[in-house]
């Protein structure tokens, strides 16, 4: 049987989130008034996504995807690659690449499981070298952007599904798996494989890999040690 | 990278849809694997861009296939088989096939003929001719030239004089003949345009003047006249002699209809083919061919004949495009291909129609204010993070948009543009009587770089405006199509013809500009540091 690694992504190896990915693209609008307009939507914005967050994070990923509404999708292809360069790129974790390569030299298939949209999932997989991706499509209707996002929204509990359905299709064992995510709202996940590391914790996930025994990694610190299970990590 | 999803991206409707695609079915009234068991092909233009993916593909998917003849020009000092070494085995369109399948086994089942379509046969030697009669048994002609407005006798000589010789050695070979052409012979028209229309004595301005016809034989009889009268005239016309071929060119293709010498010769090609008794022949007319979708690898491009030149001027930061809102007529190279292997298998069955348009716009049209988009989307990523040149002319090329103009407002921009560059011509070379040329020389220098390059894109871009702004095309693709219905489900595992899924967005992004600027802009930037 094969064993996988299943990364989520915002907090876990990047810092930035839905709310920053959405605001380069506000930023850059077709014009200097529309890119102003649409950056003061955001910034104004950012308190209910902070309640959002801390609510629900289902809640806050159909909130942010709402605010792609009218967008066309060239748009948010054609500028993906700056994007990456400008906003994503900057804030991944120092450790993060290494983490990953430690993973699949130990012979794990690279997964990421994110809330994320595909078209920006994209260049970071490329960047990562990921195997796979499961992550969020937004609806469009004729080129356009409906604000919606495709159903199953990958978010919570659906992750740990998708993981589960991805195991019994790719032949995974699950109990030899491991998987990677900074948030509670992944705990789910998390304890769908084996080998659950509670990455950059928040402090609610912090108190519950305490509880569960869950090693603790700190990708943000570059002096921090890989769980033993990754024992090859010492060589980097 | 593979995305776990159930939804696929319908490129048509513009939305995703629910499900993995149909599996593609076939009737089965064509066996492609059967047609090209045991077979031999000889290809003609296997150096081309189009050409090398063909043989990639051939010695990829149909490993049935007995032998595949290649003719290759020899060039000065080089002969054939190093050109076909240097050039076509090594080079990235096959290196994957290759080391795939091993140069031992390629080296076994290519066999490298030296020759040159603008001799008869094909300039093949009486050995190889000997060697090749009544053994092969289809020929795919990928030869000729493809610039737009070469000097009038470069395009008559490999595209008309040139099929004459393929035809004399196709029929001395008994063998019969795919074609490629080009879905651009329809000339200056708009609209659909048919796979239908009648091949022989056609012209594109036949509806304007009914009182004339079009005749091959009349058309080389002018083409001699003229090339004689041009050489003769050296004496007493101090022009270049290339100029006045290559306007002579463009004036008798304009006359006739035809948007420039290349569309025009190839149209005449057609025609003696065409006119030709008891041939059999499928005529293949590609769009414009670009960057591989899949095959031998994803973006894989090569040459500035295809929309490069206008990827790199957009890259560079060009703002006005004057294009309608219609479609441009782009494949990638692999279809195209995969499109001649089907036609090919459907002619050696002997079940094939007389014309094939391999082109996109008929199921999955690419409009091209979109295309606008993209450019300035790419020409935004690649100067926010350039470093040479002016900073301030980085950040105008970065956050201004690209906008679609008329080719009024393209005429205007222009003559603002070269008065201002006159202004300063005026002012530096002021400069330069008062300050002196080593201070204000650089300058000087700099200004008339950046005029030569201005001049460069205006050329460029007026070449391209028949197919961007004044005529709108949708080629008809019935025929590819029905071809495609008739393999059987096996050989629909190895071709596919299938443009209506390709997703635009992703392809310009992701795939056709990625590989423009992989290998094309490196030639490109070489080529224009030395001038050639």
């Amino acid at each position: 049987m094969n064993k996988a690694a299943f990364y989520d992504l915002d907090g876990t190896l990047l810092s930035c989130n839905l709310v920053t990915m959405h605001a380069y693209y506000a930023r850059n609008d077709r014009s200097i008034l529309k890119s102003v307009y649409q950056f003061t939507k955001v910034l104004l914005s950012v308190p209910l996504y902070f309640g959002l967050d801390l609510y629900s994070r289902s809640l806050f990923n159909i909130f942010s995807f709402r605010a792609y509404r009218g967008m066309h999708r060239d748009r948010l292809i054609g500028l993906s690659d700056d994007l990456f360069e400008v906003t994503l790129k900057p804030s991944i974790f120092p450790q993060a690449e290494a983490l990953i390569r430690t993973t699949r030299e130990l012979g794990y298939r690279n997964v990421l499981v994110t809330g994320t949209l595909d078209f920006q999932v994209r260049p970071i997989a490329l960047h990562f070298g990921i195997d796979e991706v499961i992550c969020n499509r937004l609806e469009f209707r004729n080129h356009i952007a409906t604000g919606r996002v495709l159903p199953p929204l990958i978010a919570e509990n659906e992750k740990a599904h998708r993981i589960r359905e991805y195991a019994a299709e790719e032949d995974i064992d699950l109990g030899q798996s491991c998987a990677f995510s900074d948030s509670s709202a992944d705990v789910p996940m998390l304890s769908a494989v084996g080998h659950p590391v509670a990455t950059n914790p928040t402090r609610r996930l912090r108190h519950v890999a305490l509880e569960m025994n869950w090693p603790i990694l700190e990708l943000r610190e570059s002096s921090s040690k890989f769980p033993p299970f990754l024992s090859v990590a010492k060589v980097h | 990278m593979k995305s776990r999803t159930t939804w696929r991206w319908n490129p048509v409707r513009g939305e995703y849809e629910k499900g993995a695609p149909p599996p593609l079915e076939g009737t089965g009234e064509i066996s492609a694997i059967d047609a090209f068991t045991n077979k031999r092909m000889l290809l003609l233009g296997g150096t081309g861009f189009v050409g090398k993916v063909l043989l990639a593909m051939v010695l990829d998917r149909f490993p049935e296939l007995k032998h595949i003849v290649v003719q290759v020009r020899r060039k000065k000092n080089v002969s054939g088989q190093q050109r076909f070494d240097s050039e076509v085995l090594h080079s990235a369109s096959l290196r994957p096939i290759v080391q795939q399948i091993g140069e031992m086994a390629v080296r076994e089942k290519v066999l490298v003929v030296e020759g040159d379509v603008g001799q008869p046969l094909c300039g093949i030697s009486s050995d190889h001719l000997e060697l090749l009669k009544g053994k092969v048994d289809v020929v795919v002609n990928l030869a000729g030239v493809v610039d737009f407005d070469p000097p009038v006798n470069e395009s008559f000589e490999p595209n008309v004089y040139g099929t004459l010789h393929i035809i004399e050695l196709v029929k001395l070979l008994n063998a019969r003949l795919v074609h490629v052409s080009t879905a651009y012979v329809a000339g200056k028209k708009n609209g659909r345009i048919s796979e239908d229309i009648p091949i022989e004595g056609y012209f594109p301005r036949r509806g304007e003047r009914d009182d004339e016809h079009f005749s091959v034989a009349e058309e080389l009889k002018w083409y001699e006249q003229f090339v004689k009268e041009t050489r003769d005239s050296r004496a007493t016309n101090p022009r270049p002699i290339r100029d006045r071929l290559r306007e002579g060119g463009l004036r008798r293709a304009d006359y006739w209809g035809w948007t420039n010498t290349y569309t025009y010769t190839k149209s005449m090609g057609e025609q003696l083919i065409a006119a030709t008794p008891g041939l059999t022949y499928a005529i293949v007319r590609p769009a414009i061919v670009e960057s591989s979708l899949h095959f031998p690898f994803p973006g894989w491009n090569e040459g500035f004949t295809t929309s490069a030149p206008l990827v790199l001027m957009g890259g560079e930061g060009v703002k006005g495009w004057p294009v309608r809102n219609g479609p441009l007529e782009i494949i990638p190279v692999d279809l195209v291909t995969a499109g001649i292997l089907i036609v090919t298998a459907a002619v050696l069955c002997e079940k094939h129609n007389r014309v094939y348009h391999l082109a996109s716009a008929d199921e999955n049209p690419i409009m091209l204010p979109r295309l606008v988009a993209f450019l300035g989307m790419n020409a935004r990523y690649k100067h926010k993070r350039k470093k040479s040149g002016n900073r301030l002319a980085n950040i105008w090329k970065a956050y201004v948009e690209t906008q679609v103009i008329t080719v009024e407002s393209l005429q205007a921009r222009r003559s603002r543009l070269h008065r201002g560059l006159d202004v300063m011509h005026a002012v530096l070379t002021l400069g330069k009587t008062l300050f002196g040329a080593k201070r204000v020389g650089p300058y000087l220098k700099s200004l008339r770089d950046t005029r030569r390059q201005i001049r460069a894109q205006e050329v460029t871009l007026d070449k391209f405006l028949p197919f961007m702004f004044h005529n709108s095309f949708i080629f008809e693709t019935r025929n590819i199509r029905q071809a495609a219905s008739m393999l059987t489900n096996e050989d629909l595992k190895r071709l596919r013809w299938d443009p209506e899924w390709i997703d635009w967005a992703d392809y310009w992004v992701n795939i056709h500009t990625k590989g423009i600027e992989k290998w094309i802009r490196p030639v490109f930037t070489a080529s224009r540091k030395t001038g050639t």
